[in-house]
């Protein structure tokens, strides 16, 4: 069967139907209300940002996963591929010099290039926040129970927070004894997540045996025991820090009240050439990615000439959405409302009226006779239908009931409470 | 609590991949080749298993459909996943080579552009890449070494495990790639999500992996 361009949207892009988008909203809403609640402003970037600014921020192997075009005077531009690159542009630029700390959120489109065929998306909503200006443990407990409260806000089951330390990474790497070249290597195979040829190429390289067994342990380093663990691995003074940093989060988030959705993990992989402390995740065991994403990154700011240490996470929206099952679309209008000729006004008036109670109301604007139209309001949930003539109203009930009121009862009292 | 669900590949690696889980005690012995259903309960309860396209494979595990998979290496080169590799399972030892026509395999090296047919489109390209030479590759979905009989391409990157395909087919090998074996994958977020069980499920097929025989070839 032959299908046209017109008749579909581009690979890893969706149409949201009006039951979905109002789920997308509801949990944007949530996750920004919660934000709000601990003093995150929300902020509203361009979805278009210069191609500089963005391989500013994440680097230029980023430019890989960007959509780029070209504006008409030859300017390089791109979709924004998450919202921190461009958060940090606006306090570099427009919010200079505003109050430390800045606590700031978002919500909207990012857009990724995805090979068609992997079942991800490539536009899809974030919503997120960072605190700006704090390099505190403080600060980091802080982003990290709002992630907990966010998640719990979505109405998500069964999350958890896996919360790692980049600086636990980085010191075992630093303890390895390996160059530059090797080290490189090394570091692509962690992200690879590779750890048969990272356990091959250590050993080829002659690195400590105990150093080699802590890497090969990460994955698996979480839970109860891994910050004693973590403790016994710990040989260096830079490996302790974190160990203590982490120890002490635990505590912080214990008085946050939020310790029982946050697992220590030490295994967590995240872009250790952009992180620079805590990085967490947030998942769910209905879903096989996460849900949630972030970390301290304390030298973005400086790529933009504002050396602040900042912390932030972002939710993938969709995936809170997918990780639940998809409800039936429940929408219905509560009112219809028709008229006969010369009664436009009255009809509309009591529209209004209705509205104005926090109705939803629908006009009949097809000029259908009324028993369609009560025949279809009827079809779609409605509760009632409403036919203006003059001075009086027909009501059909949901089920078919018919009854004749004034209309100057329908626009005063009667009818507020008992429409819903 | 659902259970831990373990993808495992057909084709070449399905009959070792189905040993080890045996021999892990995931799979009563010969129940997988009583049955053509695709997804087997465990024999413990505590697992299932599913059988997959190994191309499909690394998918199912991305996606979360399965939290841990049984992949050849040479998949894994080609088409890099989100995916944590764990355990090099040992089995299914083979090579990625490239291999030109008896008569012209002394001067592949000589000519401008090569064409290769292969499976492996991407392994071939970095390969040709990072030795600052040009390369038009070919993708296919089977049989290879008929592509520089009929004149389809110069030479081809394949696997192999014997070298007697290469042989019957006049073919010589002129350069290996990569080594490839079976592989233990998880999922990113099953690892954390389900540690305990996931932890389990790899120390089980770790221990098990060097213990069954090797499948007769």
């Amino acid at each position: 069967m032959h299908v046209e361009r017109w008749q579909q949207v581009p690979a890893g892009t969706r149409d949201l139907l009006p039951h979905e988008t109002a789920r997308v909203r509801a949990v944007i809403d949530r996750v920004l209300d919660r934000m709000r609640r601990w003093g995150y402003r929300e902020v509203t970037t361009p979805t278009l940002e210069y191609l500089d600014v963005l391989v500013r921020g994440e680097g230029a192997a980023a430019g890989r996963r960007l959509f780029k075009l070209v504006d008409r005077d030859g300017e390089l531009l791109a979709l924004r591929p998450e919202m921190t690159t461009p958060v940090a542009r606006l306090v570099a630029t427009r919010l200079r010099g505003a109050p430390l700390p800045l606590r700031l959120a978002y919500a909207g489109p990012v857009f990724r290039w995805r090979e068609a065929g992997s079942g991800r998306l490539r536009e899809f909503p974030q919503a997120g926040g960072e605190l700006l200006g704090a390099g505190t443990l403080e600060a980091d407990a802080e982003i990290v129970t709002v992630a907990v409260e966010v998640l719990q806000a979505t109405g998500v089951g069964q999350f958890s927070v896996s919360l790692g330390h980049v600086g636990f990474l980085r010191g075992l790497l630093a303890g390895l004894g390996l160059a530059e070249p090797a080290l490189d290597e090394v570091r692509a195979l962690l992200y690879q997540k590779d750890f048969v040829e990272l356990r091959r190429l250590l050993e080829v390289h002659g690195a400590p045996p105990a150093r080699v067994r802590a890497v090969l342990a990460l994955p698996t380093l979480q839970g109860s025991g891994a910050i004693d663990e973590a403790r016994r691995l710990a040989d260096t003074p830079e490996l302790l820090a974190v160990v203590e940093d982490l120890a002490a989060l635990e505590r912080m988030l214990r008085a946050y009240g939020v310790w029982d959705a946050v697992t220590l993990d030490l295994g967590i992989i995240r872009d250790f050439d952009y992180y620079t402390g805590i990085v967490f995740e947030g998942h769910t065991t209905a879903l096989g990615v996460p849900l949630l994403g972030g970390g301290r990154y304390d030298r973005l700011l400086e790529r933009f000439g504002v050396p602040l240490p900042a912390t932030g996470f972002a939710v993938r929206v969709e995936r809170v959405l997918s990780a639940d099952e998809e409800p039936a679309d429940a929408w219905a209008p509560d009112a219809v409302v028709a008229f006969e000729n010369g009664s436009r006004e009255a009809a509309l008036a009591c529209a209004r009226t209705l509205r104005e109670r926090g109705l939803v109301v629908a006009v009949e604007v097809q000029g259908r006779l009324w028993e369609e139209v009560a025949r279809d309001a009827e079809a779609r949930g409605a509760e009632r239908a409403f036919l203006v003539r003059g001075e009086t109203v027909l009501v059909r009930e949901r089920g078919g009931r018919q009854h004749v009121m004034p209309l100057a009862a329908l626009r005063d009292e009667e009818t507020g409470g008992r429409l819903r | 609590m659902s259970c831990v669900t373990i993808a495992i590949p057909s084709g070449r690696l399905q009959e070792d991949a189905v040993r080890t889980l045996e021999a892990a005690g995931y799979l009563a012995p010969g129940a997988w080749r009583e049955t053509r259903r695709l997804i087997l309960p465990g024999a413990d309860g505590t697992v299932r298993c599913l059988i997959a396209k190994p191309a499909d494979l690394l998918t199912y595990v991305e996606h979360g459909a399965a939290d841990l998979g049984i992949a050849g290496k040479d998949v894994l080169l080609e088409r890099a996943g989100d995916v944590y590799e764990l355990v090099d399972l040992g089995f299914g030892r083979c090579r990625g080579v490239l291999a030109f026509p008896e008569d012209s395999a002394r001067e592949w090296e000589r000519k401008h552009a090569v064409r290769i047919a292969t499976k492996y489109p991407r392994v071939t390209e970095r390969y040709f890449w990072s030795r600052g030479r040009a390369v038009d590759v070919i993708t296919m979905h089977g049989t290879v070494e008929l592509a520089p009989q009929v004149g389809l391409a110069d030479g081809i990157m394949d696997l192999v495990m014997t070298g007697r395909t290469l042989a019957e087919n006049h073919l010589v090998e002129v350069a290996e790639l990569f080594q490839a074996t079976a592989r233990l994958v998880v999922n990113r977020v099953s690892l954390r999500s389900r540690a305990d069980a996931v932890a389990a499920a790899v120390d089980r097929l770790r221990g098990a992996a060097g213990q069954h025989a090797p499948a007769p070839r």
